[in-house]
């Protein structure tokens, strides 16, 4: 049998990683996703509860994990992410990218 | 293939009493009810619990976490993914399962449910459905019993329509009435919540208005009780707390002299009977609404009857079609 084998991909940039996050967001809180903004707050601005953003986070970790792997999204990190620029920005740096503009 | 007509995912390591009571009600449940049991926890501490070999209908899931009652719900379904609780849910998604049944931590099997089986369109966040008893007449359906404390207007008009068509599934009704819990029957009453939701509970079929706390465990007034989380815990709460102490008072009565004591013999077995309207063992538990899935949360305390029960409820919930005629009912009013 053979070994598994795994193609690391080229790591999402932050406008591709911001876009993967309006898309699932948008799609978790059945909003339009022009009020996800990057200084849009996930409880004040969008609603966001907290079993909302692990539904968020266990899709992107689902999606980016087939590009990066291992890629994961610590618990203890969650705290911390208020506005969907910081969400982003952990992204990227996670993947190993850039800020988000 | 067994014939059963649903397959059961049961929370074999869930509950006070797990896995004992669990597993005995499990395997009861697989040898006398029309369903296929998938017993999930920890093989090692499920199979000294049950007959070699164990009945055709009931299938052994190892899983090797544990989510324990007091586990922060998130967290633990997050990091626990080969929990009993998480791999029922996700037998449900993946279609090993018709349903699942937990006595574990709610909160945990309300976020894996809703994690694996995830929401149904329209739903913001679940809300679980407890059956009040109402002496010679089926059960209240009291919503949302505490899976999200705050709610807005526009999540009670949810919980209405939802309800009022778990009802129908569940207890067959044609065109059940619908009541906003608040502190009067007149519109006007209750917080700014209570007045908003009113209004948008207008235009929901069999809405009956206002009810209040002394309209439950009655016929006739309302057969969905609809409040928020908080509210409707501590309604919860507060019934069972009162039926408890009534049951004291009545039988520190029936043991205070001798006369009563010998009046206890005749009238003890007639109250007993009458007390089974009110066992929680017997109603089957709560069920998680707005989740792609039918998901009974028994209480921590369950025993083999209340897991009996709890299948029973899941299976009966599966043949009528809950889910989909919830997910209708949300559709339809946009």
């Amino acid at each position: 049998m053979p070994a598994e084998t795994h193609v690391e991909q080229t790591p999402l940039g932050p406008d591709e990683v911001y876009g993967l996050v309006r898309d699932r967001l948008a799609a978790i809180l059945e909003i339009d996703e022009a009020r996800i903004t990057l200084d849009a707050r996930f409880v004040e601005d969008l609603d966001a509860d907290s079993l909302a953003l692990i539904e968020l986070v266990e899709e992107l970790e689902e999606e980016l994990g087939e590009r990066t792997v291992g890629f994961h999204v610590d618990d203890e990190d969650l705290a911390d992410l208020h506005t969907v620029r910081e969400a982003v920005d952990y992204v990227v740096a996670r993947l190993g990218g850039g800020a988000a503009s | 293939m067994t014939g059963a007509s649903c397959t059961v995912a049961v929370d074999a390591m869930g509950g006070d009493r797990a896995p004992g009571e669990i597993v005995a009600g499990a395997l009861e449940a697989a040898t006398t009810l029309d369903v296929e049991v998938l017993l999930h926890g920890r093989i090692e501490e499920l199979r000294p619990l049950l007959p070699d070999p164990v009945p055709a209908r009931l299938t052994l899931v190892d899983t090797r976490d544990v989510i324990a009652m007091d586990d922060e719900p998130l967290a633990a379904v997050r990091k626990q993914k080969d929990s009993s609780i998480v791999r029922c849910a996700r037998a449900v998604r993946d279609g090993a399962a018709d349903a699942m049944v937990s006595a574990g931590n709610t909160g945990a099997v309300t976020a894996a449910a809703v994690l694996r089986m995830k929401r149904f369109r329209g739903v913001p966040s679940p809300a679980i459905a407890v059956p009040i008893p109402v002496p010679g007449h089926h059960p209240q359906v009291l919503v949302d019993a505490g899976a999200v404390v705050d709610a807005s207007p526009e999540r009670l008009l949810l919980y209405a329509r939802m309800g009022g068509a778990y009802a129908c599934a569940r207890y067959g009704l044609d065109a059940p009435t619908i009541g906003l819990l608040s502190n009067g029957e007149e519109p006007g009453k209750g917080d700014t919540l209570r007045r908003q939701a009113h209004e948008l509970l207008r235009s929901v079929p069999g809405f009956v208005g206002n009810v209040e706390g002394s309209d439950f465990m009655h016929p006739g007034r309302a057969d969905v009780i609809v409040t928020d989380g908080f509210t409707g815990n501590v309604a919860l709460k507060s019934m069972e707390g009162a039926l408890r102490s009534l049951a004291t008072v009545v039988f520190g009565v029936l043991d205070a002299t001798p006369e009563t004591r010998d009046a206890a013999t005749v009238i003890t077995p007639r109250l007993l009977d009458a007390a089974q309207a009110y066992d929680p063992d017997l109603t089957g538990g709560a069920v998680l609404l707005g989740v792609d899935g039918v998901c009974v949360i028994s209480h921590g305390n369950s025993s083999a009857r209340a897991i009996v029960s709890a299948v029973q409820l899941a299976a009966d919930c599966v043949q009528a079609g809950a889910v989909r005629r919830m997910q209708e009912a949300v559709a339809r009013a946009g």
